[in-house]
């Protein structure tokens, strides 16, 4: 992490392009949460999608296009040291800029373009990995009522290895039951354009999860990407299933007592 | 389509190599490629006096729906293998195909002379079990007898205490079959041949440069490790599948 | 509803889907599984012991043609004759030779991947040559006229209900819901065969070409008796599967395995058992073709089956669905295309994976399979054999998505349409046209915010009178 002289770290927001259109409110509550933990946040306006999509369906071309637009947002301000770090709200944004990009930038790439790959991936963080091994959060003053469990999305799990950071800042809430999900660690089954090409099994799998969810009794399943959580709330409310899906940007930035009775936390608009 | 032979050997080997940039067609030296594991593969560990290692071996075969005794002098070992013999008699299940009487029980066996205890087959026939030492299995009369045993006898080259496996070698006089066709199995464990690991076992064997010979000498060598099993059935465990079902050690202090 | 594998992926998958007694019979599998693995892995520096496993796997296919050269000179040396295959019909054709010159009428094989992969047995049965699989699992679908599921286990699918039902149809045997006595009329049928059989054919876990060994792992002892009853012993290994010395390793939650069967050659002079004559047939049916199109990694498997156990597609479909093909699960996706140079597979089977990367964090001998996943995908993009609609799509999101004018353009475009379709400000969507009702059939989606972040951040900017954004 490049250091700046004196004052607060300044991250750069990476907010990602289904925050951006779907959730704006998580990325809000990114932002508060950085910023009541003694960050201070920029936004990148012309920053767009870090490619991913098209990367996992074999496009590296493409991939390669909206990567490289990426590192042009957010290169210079890591270089120049005007920013400390990047954060996203999202497991597998970041594992795509920290450890996919290496793979994008290893073929058909200039020297440059890999260099500057490394350093931007280098410098990238998932939220809750940010807050708590960066800014060193240990509690976060929120309260929630009900019960919650949590679902470490695959990419967050496996790419990033962020799974106590999460866990911790949870485990802090007043108010919330924290309750075990059988079979947490499998996959809900989003996998990017495999929720529409193998549509089917992509069902089957969420399906799985939302029985897992059920027998948990849970009323709120907590997670780190919206991705798998768009793909989760959309099979438990077809299914006609009380639990809900939740950012965990959102539920950790919830500073009232109102729980998922009186709204639903996933119209975050 | 006719491709003679040397064409599939010669096109192999070389497509590997185009592929991996290999360093020619000369294989290297031996000592090149020795890169025995400097992690030990084994998922267990064991060490102590012999003692120790007896009954850490025995352990981990109960463990495993195997069975053991210790037992503190060579000379009591035939006693507690008629003990055991008798005991698998009375238990056996009415549906059982081989003889009740136990005045003609016949043990598949290795050769008296592979049996590291002195006087055991007088013994034996003094109780009425006589030992059957194949001499040719692919004969189709020695084939029948060996097959309507129902308890077979072996001793062991070397017994890992660490995960409780046997190693079994063939060789003239030391069938294959005693340990694999009849039902049950016992093994005679001198303790002087237990070492807690199988690097241990193989590190004794390297040091007398003999494994490569005793691999060759013998065809095949096994190791076994309890009782045989199957768990394809909804992944249940089933014990005794096509190997012996019950499996005893008889662990002695081959020094006394 | 049972999985056709010769039916197109779409219909496979669905009729798996449909399976309810295959996915009952995975899940109780998968239940006993995960504890078992749980605790064997509990039990041992696992980092370590794979970090050693890769190391090992990787030494041998880097020096393959020396190592099998060693092989073949110590095999030989030992007694042994080695044949060398290019293809499945070079190999077939080798042991149909050695049956027909020794009028071999009836073998016995225990499990062998390599074998259902070159379609050993049928060649044997149109030669007017009897074989009976050995391994409990592949007896039982032998007598089920099915081909195995899974690398390891391969009744995986079967519930004991079926199994009971199907003994009582082939065998006459009465039903029964115990495994011990399926178990036991397996025992009683088989044993008849092991004494008869003229040639015994096994597959190979591990060649050592340090001493000329072939070694075979198994539990229920057929792997012994097909090694040791017979006068005739084929052995058939792929290339791959060579390692230089001895070393133990466990993969299925035991510590080892009950019988670890080295066989160096016929026996010698004065032994009792054992065959006279032992063949090893060296096989390569693509092996060399996985390395030549820079897949080397996937040669590093040890069919361990261990990707299979923790794959949360498997879990769903089971392994029929992926199709005529003896490898399933991870790794059977990634080797399938490339064995067989499988145009159709490598459309489908790479991309029937969600990336969820439980199998590489399975795997003993660390294979990055998502990796080889994504290049597999990436290589169908490469010889445009991917769908034109997707390949328009995803050329029009790169070129929207790398103008940040266009991309807030589309996404207020996107925001548009999909809050007409939902006939509201903030209700959600249920039905969208295809193909992107892929998704509504079985789930909502929510309508695009009324204000992205972009929107409410730039007027955040100018409500808090915050210098401007770098």
């Amino acid at each position: 992490m490049a250091e700046r002289p004196g004052s607060r770290p300044r991250v750069a927001l990476f907010v990602t392009c289904m925050v951006d259109t779907l959730y704006p409110r998580v990325g809000m509550a990114a932002v508060d949460l950085l910023e009541r933990h003694g960050a201070d946040v920029v936004f990148p306006h012309e920053q767009t999608c870090c490619g991913q999509p098209a990367f996992n369906a074999g496009y590296r071309a493409d991939a390669r296009r909206m990567a490289r637009h990426f590192l042009a947002v957010f290169w210079p301000l890591i270089d120049q040291r005007r920013i400390d770090a990047i954060v996203a709200p999202s497991g597998s944004c970041v594992a795509m800029v920290r450890h996919f990009y290496r793979i994008l930038f290893d073929e058909a790439a200039s020297d440059e373009d890999r260099r500057r790959a490394l350093q931007v991936g280098a410098a990238t963080y998932e939220l809750t990995e940010y807050l708590v091994d960066v800014l060193g959060v240990e509690v976060i003053d929120a309260q929630v009522k009900g019960k919650l469990t949590y679902h470490p999305c695959c990419h967050l799990l496996r790419e990033l290895g962020v799974d106590a950071q999460p866990r911790r800042l949870l485990a802090g809430l007043r108010g919330a039951e924290l309750v075990e999900l059988p079979g947490a660690d499998e996959c809900c089954g989003f996998g990017g354009l495999f929720a529409l090409k193998n549509a089917e099994i992509s069902t089957a799998m969420g399906r799985r999860k939302a029985r897992n969810l059920a027998a948990s009794g849970a009323d709120l399943v907590v997670m780190n990407d919206v991705s798998c959580m768009t793909h989760l709330n959309g099979i438990l409310k077809r299914q006609g299933h009380r639990c809900r899906a939740v950012h965990i940007a959102e539920l950790l930035n919830r500073v009232d007592e109102h729980g998922s009775a009186d709204r639903d936390p996933t119209n975050a608009r | 389509m006719n491709r003679p032979a040397a064409d599939a050997r010669h096109e192999i080997l070389e497509r590997l190599r185009r592929s991996l940039g290999s360093r020619g067609s000369v294989s290297g030296r031996q000592g090149d490629h020795a890169v025995g594991p400097a992690v030990p593969m084994t998922v267990t560990h064991a060490e102590g006096d012999r003692r120790t290692l007896a009954t850490q071996f025995g352990t981990k075969l109960e463990q495993l729906a195997g069975s053991y005794e210790i037992v503190d002098r060579t000379a009591e070992v035939p006693q507690r293998l008629l003990q055991r013999i008798a005991e698998w008699n009375s238990e056996r299940e009415p549906s059982s195909t081989e003889t009740a009487d136990s005045s003609t029980l016949e043990v598949l066996s290795w050769a008296a002379d592979e049996l590291p205890v002195p006087g055991l087959e007088e013994h034996l026939r003094g109780s009425g079990l006589s030992l059957v030492v194949p001499h040719d299995l692919h004969e189709a009369g020695c084939r029948a007898r060996a097959a309507s045993t129902s308890v077979g006898l072996t001793a062991v080259d070397a017994a890992l205490a660490s995960t409780g496996s046997v190693v079994l070698a063939s060789g003239p006089g030391r069938s294959r079959s005693a340990s694999l066709l009849p039902p049950r199995h016992i093994m005679l464990v001198p303790m002087s041949r237990i070492y807690p690991t199988f690097e241990a076992w193989l590190r004794s064997l390297r040091g007398q440069a003999r494994l490569a010979s005793l691999l060759q000498q013998s065809a095949q060598i096994v190791f076994v490790t309890g009782p045989s099993r199957s768990a394809d059935i909804e992944l249940r465990l089933t014990l005794g599948v096509h190997g012996p079902a019950a499996v005893h050690a008889i662990i002695f202090d081959d020094d006394r | 509803m049972r999985v056709d594998v010769r039916a197109p992926y779409k219909v496979r998958v669905r009729q798996a889907l449909g399976d309810e007694a295959m996915r009952t019979a995975l899940d109780r599998a998968t239940e006993q599984m995960s504890a078992r693995c749980a605790e064997a892995m509990a039990a041992v520096d696992a980092p370590r012991l794979r970090d050693e496993a890769r190391r090992i796997r990787e030494h041998a296919i880097e020096h393959l043609p020396e190592l099998l050269e060693a092989l073949e000179r110590n095999l030989t040396a030992n007694g042994c004759h080695v044949h060398w295959a290019r293809d499945a019909e070079e190999a077939r054709q080798t042991v149909l030779n050695i049956a027909h010159r020794h009028r071999v009428r009836q073998v016995v094989k225990s499990k062998s991947m390599l074998t259902e992969e070159i379609r050993l047995n049928k060649a044997l049965e149109r030669a007017a040559i009897d074989v009976v699989e050995t391994d409990l699992g592949e007896y039982i679908i032998q007598l089920a006229g099915e081909p195995p599921s899974h690398i390891i286990t391969p009744i995986i699918h079967k519930r004991i209900e079926d199994v009971s039902e199907l003994l009582q149809r082939e065998l006459g045997v009465p039903p029964t819901n115990d495994p011990a006595d399926i178990c036991a009329t397996a025992r009683r049928e088989l044993r008849r065969e092991f004494l008869r059989a003229d040639m015994g054919i096994s597959g190979c876990n591990f060649a050592i070409a340090e001493t000329g060994t072939i070694c075979i792992i198994t539990n229920e002892g057929n792997g012994r008796m097909v090694t040791s009853m017979p006068r005739l012993y084929v052995a058939l290994a792929g290339i791959e599967m060579l390692l230089w010395q001895v070393a133990s390793r466990s993969a299925t939650g035991q510590d080892v395995s009950v019988y670890f069967t080295l066989s160096s050659g016929p026996r010698r002079p004065g032994h009792p058992d054992g065959p006279d004559e032992m063949h090893v047939i060296l096989l390569d049916n693509g092996r060399s073709r996985i390395l030549e199109r820079g897949y080397r990694e996937a040669l590093l498997c040890i069919r361990c089956g261990a990707c299979i156990n923790v794959c949360p597609v498997y879990r769903e479909i089971g392994g029929h669905a992926y199709g005529d093909t003896a490898y399933s699960g991870p790794i059977g996706a990634v080797i399938t295309p490339l064995l067989a140079e499988n145009v159709a597979a490598a459309k489908e089977l790479p991309f029937a994976s969600s990336l969820c990367a439980a199998c590489r964090d399975a795997c003993p001998v660390k294979i990055d399979l998502p990796r080889l996943l994504l290049d597999l995908r990436h290589d169908v993009v490469q010889r445009k054999a991917s769908p034109v609609l997707e390949r328009v799509a995803v050329r029009a999101y790169s070129e929207t998505v790398e103008r940040p004018g266009r991309y807030r353009l589309a996404a207020r475009l996107a925001r548009w349409v999909t809050r007409l379709i939902a006939g509201g400000k903030d209700r959600e969507i249920s039905r969208l046209p295809p193909p992107l009702n892929a998704w509504t059939r079985t789930r909502v989606f929510p309508s695009f915010a009324a204000r992205s972040f972009h929107e409410q951040w730039r007027r955040r900017e100018h409500r808090d009178m915050r210098p401007p954004t770098e």
